[in-house]
């Protein structure tokens, strides 16, 4: 694909270069936007080989082997896997990470795009992209008390005893009920995530040129039709960004789980790279841990091929 | 603004920033070697004001041996520590002595990351001897007769209580006096929890771990091990005491404490009144130090007829990398750290533990609580964990998953009986 | 004057909801700040109490003087800076060569880029500390600055904003005979600045936050950073003393707060001076 390109964009653009030259030059131009490739490529690729690609070739390697972090290495060949796929725990934790990016990435991506909307040319924009930005910057452990208060049964619980005061129904025990856990720890994560989200949808919005909209507006377009014909297709690039990286980190949850709950106390808490943690750190069993890291990176690798395929009919690129 | 500029103070700041981050790295590892002394690395967590008296330690220590310079490692939480440990243990660049929890040892002894202490300790000048120590804390760190790791200092889990809470519930007796007169009965604790329960409170919180368990377990009469048996599930006083147990877990009478909510933790409940017993170990006089402190006291887990029992010690050790550098000055700063006057030096001062090493007594009976006294009788007749279970890797870790599910009512009694026993033969053969 | 009652109306509603959205992004934080001046005993006492009482300021002197926290500081700001520098050229680098210039395995290429993200860091942690054991970087931040720098998220980002970029610009100075390095500094840079400011402040504050590797591959007190003093005021036992350690956070938070600000103005303000807008 790409030569044809190439040769047919340089031919057209430069019709009239002297003709016997003209396959030398475009073989050296060729050459040349290589080694251009590699000027711009050099440092983020050389980067990402020696910190990333080696390490994570040692951990494909780990995934076919018996190993405690400590002694011998031994062979054990798709072992590790198959223990995987018939441990229930390595199950629940599949649904369980895949519940939590079923809630946050669609409603995360939605609210943040609202808001930006919103705050793009409100009135006091500054202080309220300061304010949505705070859960941000927030200390996580100021995140687990408040939170934990909030969500807590019992006396001290916030949430359920306002609910039920005023309106007479019992909410379940958010943060001990493994039915329902993820549903709590999904709605801290939109909360703490949207500031960022925010952030990344104002840049696209700032990158919309303002004539754009207003030459819609002057054709008498409204808001609705302005934003379904002209912001939304220039936004396309920056949501799509947003809809992978968003389902991409919603796979990797970990952190946010553990400020507000210990998986060890609440299974319904439990999720892959909890599992890979858990298997790796805590039972000294690297070669599970890897086996069980790279079933979440193909089931990614899944959803995220498919994200790519829809790219083409969603997503609208310049030129 | 101009591109250029801003490639020029690009250019500018990763060449400043490369310079300070070389002059950074250079500091810290140029400064050991050179100057003709030995350097030992040792690594721990702990809070700043463990840190803080670590660095006495040091400091200490630095005045006897001028000869060998000291390098901490140190990491805030304890599960990142070993998260840490393990890291450095997989390439070989662990420090030369270091810290091991209880429910750690056994792993890293079974794995021959340990270097084994017998011979160093049995040494002529030796100022950590096997028989210096109480040998029911070596638990995990003792395996077939040798000893591969030295406990830092014990922590005997007994039970604190609120003595205004005590009166609230009606009642009258007090638990120390009661202990005192050989009367601190299981029946009597119960009963008081009842009360407790009676008058709108909880009536004790416990971790789920090992040491609450199995001390209510052997109040009760049972047995947790038989014959290197596990029969926790079937010895039908055990069962009585798990049972009551869930059953107090469930209807309120006990609390969890480790799922008890940040903010409003196990510590909370009991200063403001809402529990009548913590278990826990001398590290919880901070926590009472926050309420009125004269309105706690201690007593012993209780037994089945009134006489103390043996109780659970947490406790920590400290290990000797098999890879040491400097194995002889590592020993020697090891050694001195465990020793009567490192304990001392330590733990002094309303220290957090109570000595592991015999002779040291003095920095427990510094007055506070008013039977303090109950720790060093807790401590000398006190095991770490049973050696059957210490000695296999995350047989503990599974029995306390288990038991959560159990206290909490995700399973039913008959289903984590069974649950438990087949987990710990599978586990144990 | 219909219309004007229904923008007003509009106006007010908009605002309504921002304003309780508002509350809720910000109670923690508020939360947070007072608690910093609550004393010892306030949070056992009464945990649901909002206001300090007594007021205790030298929470946050107190707090400063139990860590090393000025050295700290330092540390986790200049790490942080050097990355966001290091990571905004190459990423945009890297970005722009995928987007713009023709080179065989270009699509693949951008897949592996992202396929390393799909892997948790908890598996790669320890063959990545053995190499760095390797180099002798262990207890030092260029452990930290350097593996930072690789980061595929961000040149997936860069490789959006180029991409809506309009391809006539660099034709247009392409045919003026600029070379690439002309192009990239000149065209494509100055039109994505405010996706590259944004990504200033992600990447800012990831380095700032960065927990596990700052505590795994860092040994000395003297090279520590924020996070990881933080971390120590937890203690052992779910230490209590609340008003200290959130007067710590608290302090520790603020030039992210910065790196915020000057990241927003730059994404607001580079629209006029970019001459984007009046395009």
């Amino acid at each position: 694909m790409t030569t044809s390109t190439l040769s047919r964009t340089t031919d057209a653009r430069r019709p009239a270069t002297d003709k016997p030259d003209s396959r030398r030059t475009l073989l050296g131009r060729r050459r040349r936007e290589r080694w251009w490739a590699a000027l711009f490529l050099g440092p983020q690729l050389a980067a990402l080989l020696v910190f990333t690609l080696i390490p994570l070739g040692f951990a494909v390697v780990l995934a076919f082997m018996k190993w405690d972090g400590l002694g011998e290495k031994s062979w054990v060949g798709f072992d590790n896997f198959q223990t995987q796929f018939s441990d229930p725990t390595f199950r629940d934790a599949v649904l369980n990470t895949l519940t939590l990016g079923l809630i946050t990435v669609p409603v995360g991506l939605v609210l943040a795009l609202l808001i930006a909307m919103a705050l793009n040319n409100v009135r006091g924009k500054t202080i309220y992209r300061v304010i949505y930005f705070l859960p941000v910057v927030t200390s996580s452990v100021a995140v687990a008390v408040i939170w934990q208060m909030l969500l807590a049964s019992g006396d001290l619980g916030m949430l359920n005893n306002t609910v039920h005061d005023w309106f007479g129904i019992t909410l379940p025990d958010w943060l001990n009920d493994p039915d329902w856990v993820m549903v709590a720890i999904a709605a801290v994560t939109i909360w703490s995530s949207l500031g960022l989200n925010v952030v990344i949808f104002l840049a696209g919005l700032q990158s919309i040129p303002a004539h754009l909209t207003e030459v819609a507006r002057i054709d008498g377009a409204g808001p609705l039709r302005i934003f379904r014909h002209v912001t939304l297709p220039l936004l396309s690039p920056t949501i799509f960004f947003s809809f992978v990286v968003a389902v991409i980190s919603s796979f990797q949850a970990f952190d946010q789980i553990y400020v507000l709950v210990d998986p060890d106390h609440n299974e319904g808490a439990r999720t892959i790279v909890y599992q890979v943690y858990d298997l790796g750190f805590k039972k000294f069993e690297f070669g599970a841990s890897s086996a069980a890291a790279l079933l979440l990176t193909l089931m990614t690798v899944v959803v995220t091929v498919a994200q790519f395929g829809m790219q083409k009919r969603f997503v609208h690129y310049e030129s | 603004m101009s591109f250029s500029r801003a490639a020029k103070t690009v250019a500018v700041l990763a060449v400043g920033a490369a310079l300070a981050a070389t002059t950074g790295c250079g500091g810290s590892s140029g400064s050991g070697s050179g100057s003709g002394k030995t350097t030992v690395t040792w690594s721990t967590w702990g809070n700043p004001e463990e840190l803080a008296r670590f660095k006495e330690f040091e400091k200490d220590f630095g005045k006897r041996h001028p000869d060998i310079k000291l390098k901490l490692q140190a990491v805030p939480s304890y599960s990142d520590y070993h998260a840490k440990l393990l890291t450095q243990l997989s390439s070989k660049t662990a420090p030369d002595v270091f810290y091991v929890g209880d429910d750690f040892a056994g792993k890293f002894v079974s794995a021959g990351a340990l270097a084994p202490l017998n011979e160093k300790m049995a040494a002529p000048d030796s100022k950590a001897k096997q028989e210096d120590f109480f040998d029911g804390l070596y638990g995990g760190a003792k395996k077939d007769g040798k000893i591969y790791g030295i406990p830092n200092d014990a922590n005997p889990e007994v039970l604190w209580y609120d003595k205004q809470t005590l009166k609230d519930a009606g009642i009258t007796e007090d638990p120390a006096a009661l202990n005192a007169q050989g009367k601190w009965t299981m029946a009597t604790f119960l009963e008081m929890n009842r009360k407790l329960k009676g008058a709108d409170k909880a009536g004790s919180v416990f971790y789920n771990w090992y040491g609450s368990t199995y001390s209510m377990i052997n109040g009760f009469g049972g047995k947790v091990y038989d014959g290197g048996k596990f029969v926790g599930n079937t010895d039908p006083k055990s069962r009585e005491a798990l049972k009551a147990l869930a059953d107090g877990y469930q209807n309120g009478t006990f609390l969890v404490a480790d799922i008890l909510p940040e903010g409003n933790g196990s510590d909370v409940q009991f200063i403001k009144h809402k529990v009548g017993f913590a278990a826990g170990g001398r590290w919880m006089i901070d926590t009472v130090k926050k309420g009125q402190p004269d309105n706690y006291d201690i007593v012993p887990f209780p037994s089945q007829s009134g006489v103390l029992m043996p109780q659970t010690v947490g406790t920590s050790f400290l290990a000797l990398n098999k890879d040491a550098k400097n194995a002889q000055a590592a020993w020697t700063f090891m050694s001195e750290f465990v020793s009567k006057e490192g304990q001392t030096l330590r733990l002094k001062g309303g220290g957090n533990a109570v000595p592991s090493v015999k002779g040291a007594d003095s920095v427990v009976m510094e007055g506070y609580p008013a039977h303090a006294q109950t720790f060093v009788d807790a401590r000398d007749g006190g095991f770490a964990n049973y050696p059957e279970e210490a000695g296999v890797p995350e047989l503990t870790a599974k029995i306390n998953e288990l038991l959560l599910k159990l206290w909490t009512g995700k399973v039913g009694f008959d289903q984590a009986m069974n649950d438990l026993g087949s987990l710990v033969s599978g586990k144990l053969s | 004057m219909v219309t004007a009652i229904r923008r007003r109306v509009g106006t007010v509603a908009l605002h309504t909801l921002l304003i309780v959205g508002g509350l809720l992004m910000t109670f923690p934080f508020v939360w947070m700040l007072l608690t910093a001046f609550k004393g010892e005993g306030q949070m056992i006492q009464d945990p649901l109490a909002w206001l300090p009482d007594p007021w205790r300021a030298s929470n946050f002197p107190d707090a400063l003087d139990a860590m090393p926290f000025g050295r700290a500081y330092w540390n986790s700001f200049y790490i942080a800076a050097i990355t966001v520098v290091a990571t905004l050229l190459t990423a945009s680098m890297a970005a722009y060569a995928f987007t713009r210039i023709e080179f065989p395995f270009s699509r693949s290429l951008f897949v592996v880029f992202l396929l390393t993200q799909m892997v948790p860091t908890q598996v790669t942690l320890v063959p990545l500390y053995v190499m760095l054991s390797h180099f002798g970087w262990i207890d030092t931040h260029l452990a930290l600055i350097l593996p930072a720098i690789a980061n595929p998220f961000a040149v997936f980002m860069m490789r959006q904003f180029i991409r809506a970029v309009p391809i006539e610009l660099e034709e247009a100075a392409r045919l003026d005979g600029a070379n690439r390095w002309t192009i990239f500094t000149r065209i494509v840079l100055p039109n994505i600045k405010p996706g590259m400011a944004a990504l200033g402040i992600i990447v800012f504050l990831g380095s700032w936050n960065s927990f596990i590797y700052p505590l795994i591959f860092l040994n000395s007190e003297e090279n520590f950073t924020v996070p990881m003093l933080l971390a120590s005021f937890k203690g052992q036992h779910g230490g209590l003393d609340y008003g200290m350690l959130l007067a710590a956070s608290t302090i520790s938070v603020v030039p992210m707060l910065i790196a915020f600000m000057i990241g927003q103005r730059k994404i607001i303000n580079s629209m006029a001076a970019s001459g984007m807008g009046g395009r």
